[in-house]
């Protein structure tokens, strides 16, 4: 299944995967399934992570709410909007039960013009076609002689490591280094959906054979697919043979027969198949003057069904699409999916292991014990961290590589300066370090885009906000008796941040504002005071009043610590702001607002004595006295007194 | 009740249950509260001063204090209370004092036509020194009457032609019709 139905968070954002990076959100988009839409899914937001792509209805966001993977993603369009047409992202699936053996190109209307209208149409339905690796097109250029030398066919960049053997420049015979073929590995890598390195050599050998040996229609349809990525070439030849084919490495226009490139020696065969064959020729046709409506539908056209699969179109009301379209070719791009697991990078120096392992190794040479080994000790690791920031800084590829060191390596130092630190608790630090991470979404203004970006940015925060307090393992809200002040959750939301996107006072009560509107699980409340609080929405005041109306009870039954002069069965005990903060976890400030919020309820009464205002279970107001009279009923009772008075009546 | 002796002090008052209530000799903020706690104030000041026949009250007096509890009636929420009964008409003031009116003056003037009916004493001139002391309103309600209290009930009396007040500032006399 292509669209899946998701699990929200509490805030009604998608739950992430662990690694999942959000990059973008926009609201107010639609999705189409082809060319239709699904009328379940027109007003949404949409949210881009690294490993999908979830939309998120805004009226039944439980219900409606549909995700895609990345990894199923075969090939993405982008369609700028016509007249009243809004601009789109074409997303095409992958078909199912076989390896996508195609690549994505983000330019791919030009061979397609040549290839649709003459692009045959299987008779039969095709059929599945046999797994066949790709050839790897994967090249690294030479630093000293800039030779474009082909990525070995048995390099996996997951697997590699300082101990993998490279072969030499095939020009000038130097040595790459590691991390050069690492990147062009994962450059090249950016569409094929599976690691596995691909064997570039036999495939042509056998692809000319089968040219040579066949006409290009049998070619075809036995194809596997390799072959019948090519077969476009053939099929187009007699009808366009004028049409050039552009090269994908250095763009030069080579004749369409012509199967690696006459400039650069690239490889021009796979560039073709990126999408199902049995797509409707009008379609195609119409796809230079208007991409956008018409674009690939399958449904009407796909006769064979197996690899049809509707394509999903996102349809950008609210604009943002270009930005979308962008990150979205990035994380194609990256496919942080497949790296998710991936070890660490490889490492090109014995001091980048770990500080175990590195004194591991030392260990053995020369026993250094004592003061001497600490130091000796303490000096490895420094250099070790000196080393893994000298290499992760080295160029950003490099530096998304490794990451997870550079993450350890960060929460260590923190570690370190925290247990320094005075004033702030080492649990507190603890939590705030951890909570640094776990916040890996974070609403930036830069997530978000479109027209109405502020109060996008402002709706997204609500619900960052709304995570944070309510997440179980945090525990924030919980920690200060349900109850925290809105300026102690600025603080701490600010620092959970790290020093990075920092919210805004103004920004903060804005987006706080929201909660409601967006029926979110927690609330702001205003004392009268002035004082904002922020609380679980189940928390009104009557369930407030009533935890402390039981408390005030149970004072009933316990004796007071000193004899006191009034009966203790008959009122209980008075009870300061003080106590009630201790009783329930809340700060002095919100429990003197809590018994003042109970007091103005008739809950609670005030005595102000010696030892303070105390507060006590109303038993002056116990609903026996007659209602206060209106200033009406006054001046009608003067009246009648008077006229009594008079002896008129 | 009839019997009544006036004693200062003597607490015999059986005293309500909010009394020793902390909170009670607090003024308190919330509206609906602090008319509940007028009103039962402006109960317990009445049935105090009806038990011990007092007629004037000061903001000061010491029913405003709780030994017991030594919790206290501040003078100003006193003066407050004591407002409020005035606009009920329970009490009316005089200079730093308020005559409390657990029974009001018309109810004292039925009172004094009805003893003066049932003792034939229509027609007769009495002064106000032999009703409030006199041996002839013994055992009457009005036996030990505050002077002025007693002369707003006459006045009631006169206003409706029942009577006739004459004489001068210490001897007043009064003449039932």
């Amino acid at each position: 299944m292509f669209l899946q139905h998701i699990d929200l968070t509490t805030a009604l954002r998608p739950s992430y995967l662990p690694d999942e990076v959000l990059l973008f959100v926009q609201d107010n988009v639609g999705l189409y399934e082809g060319k239709f839409k699904l009328p379940d899914q027109q007003n949404g937001q949409v949210y881009l992570t690294s490993h999908r792509i979830c939309y998120v209805d805004k009226d039944e966001p439980r219900k409606r709410s549909l995700a895609l993977e990345l990894k199923d993603v075969e090939r993405h369009e982008f369609y700028a909007g016509f007249w009243k047409s809004s601009p789109k992202v074409t997303i095409v699936p992958k078909p199912p039960k076989r390896a996508s053996l195609r690549q994505t190109v983000s330019s791919v209307s030009a061979p397609r013009r040549n290839q649709g209208p003459n692009s045959p149409r299987p008779e039969g339905s095709p059929r599945p076609k046999p797994e066949t690796p790709v050839a790897s097109s994967a090249t690294w250029v030479c630093t000293i002689c800039s030779f474009s030398n082909p990525v070995p066919s048995n390099f996996d960049p997951s697997a590699a490591n300082v101990h993998t053997p490279l072969p030499p420049c095939l020009a000038c015979g130097i040595k790459p280094s590691l991390s050069h073929v690492l990147k062009a590995a994962i450059a090249s890598a950016n569409s094929r959906p599976s690691p596995a390195p691909a064997a570039s050599s036999p495939v042509l050998p056998v692809r000319s054979k089968l040219l040579d040996s066949k006409s290009p229609r049998e070619a075809f349809s036995e194809a596997s697919s390799p072959d019948r990525t090519g077969s476009p070439q053939s099929a187009t030849a007699p009808g366009e043979a004028a049409s050039t084919f552009e090269c994908p490495r250095c763009t030069f226009s080579n004749h369409p027969s012509l199967l690696s490139c006459e400039m650069c020696g690239a490889s021009l065969i796979y560039r073709q198949g990126a999408e199902p064959e049995p797509v409707a020729p009008s379609a195609d046709v119409a796809r230079p003057q208007s991409p956008g409506p018409a674009m690939d539908s399958p449904k009407a056209s796909g006769p064979g069904g197996i690899d049809v699969q509707d394509s999903v179109k996102i349809s950008f009301r609210g604009g943002g699409a270009q930005i979308f379209y962008e990150r979205l070719k990035g994380s194609m791009t990256q496919r942080k999916w497949l790296l998710q697991n991936a070890p660490p990078p490889p490492k090109s120096g014995h001091l980048m292991d770990d500080g175990q392992s590195s004194s591991g190794q030392s260990s053995p040479k020369h026993k250094t014990v004592g003061i001497a080994g600490l130091e000796q000790r303490g000096m490895n690791m420094r250099k070790n961290n000196e080393f893994i920031i000298g290499n992760a800084f080295e160029d950003l590829e490099a530096l998304m590589a490794s990451a997870k060191d550079v993450v350890a390596l960060a929460e260590r130092l923190a570690r370190q300066n925290s247990a320094g630190g005075e004033g702030i608790s080492v649990e507190e630090n603890a939590i705030l370090a951890e909570s640094a991470s776990q916040l890996g979404l974070v609403t930036t203004k830069d997530i978000v885009g479109g027209g109405s970006s502020q109060s996008l940015y402002l709706s997204e925060l609500a619900r960052n906000l709304a995570e944070f307090l309510t997440d179980d393992s945090r525990g924030v809200l919980k920690k200060e008796g349900g109850i925290i002040t809105l300026v102690d959750l600025w603080a701490m939301f600010n620092r959970a941040r790290g020093g990075v996107e920092l919210v805004s006072p103004m920004d903060f009560e804005k987006a706080v504002r929201l909660w409601e509107s967006l029926k979110l699980p927690v609330r702001l409340r205003t004392f009268r005071s002035g004082v904002m609080v922020v609380q679980g929405r189940d928390r009104t005041d009557e369930t407030t009043i009533k935890a402390l109306l039981s408390w005030l009870q149970d004072l009933h039954e316990f004796p007071p610590e000193r004899e006191v002069p009034w009966d203790w069965r008959t009122f209980g005990q008075g009870v300061t702001a003080q106590e009630a903060a201790t009783r329930f976890g809340w700060s002095l400030g919100v429990a003197e607002e809590e018994l003042l919020m109970a007091e103005e309820h008739g809950a609670v009464c005030r005595e102000e004595g010696l030892e303070g205002l105390k507060f006590w279970i109303n038993y002056i107001d116990t609903g026996d006295i007659k209602p206060m009279k209106t200033k009406a009923q006054e001046d009608a009772d003067a009246v009648v007194r008077n006229l009594k008075e008079s002896g008129l009546v | 009740m009839s019997t009544a002796i006036q004693t200062e002090a003597g607490d015999t008052f059986p005293f309500p249950k909010d009394y020793s209530f902390p909170a009670f000799f607090t003024r308190q903020p919330n509206l609906q509260t602090h008319h509940a706690q007028l009103e039962k104030w402006s109960a317990l000041v009445l049935a105090y001063a009806r038990h011990h026949r007092l007629f004037r009250l000061s903001p000061t007096h010491p029913v405003f204090h709780n030994k017991k509890l030594d919790r206290r009636f501040a003078e100003p929420d006193a003066r407050e209370l004591l407002e409020h009964m005035r606009k009920d008409g329970r009490v009316e003031w005089v200079g730093n004092e308020v005559f409390v009116y657990w029974r009001k003056p018309e109810d004292w003037a039925r009172k004094l036509e009805k003893w003066v009916e049932d003792t034939a004493q229509k027609g007769h001139v009495l002064t106000l020194y032999e009703i409030t002391e006199g041996e002839a309103t013994l055992g009457t309600e009005f036996h030990g009457m505050d002077g002025e209290v007693l002369l707003k009930a006459l006045n009631h009396l006169v206003k409706r032609g029942r009577a006739q007040i004459f004489g001068q500032d210490d001897s007043l006399g009064v003449k039932f019709f």
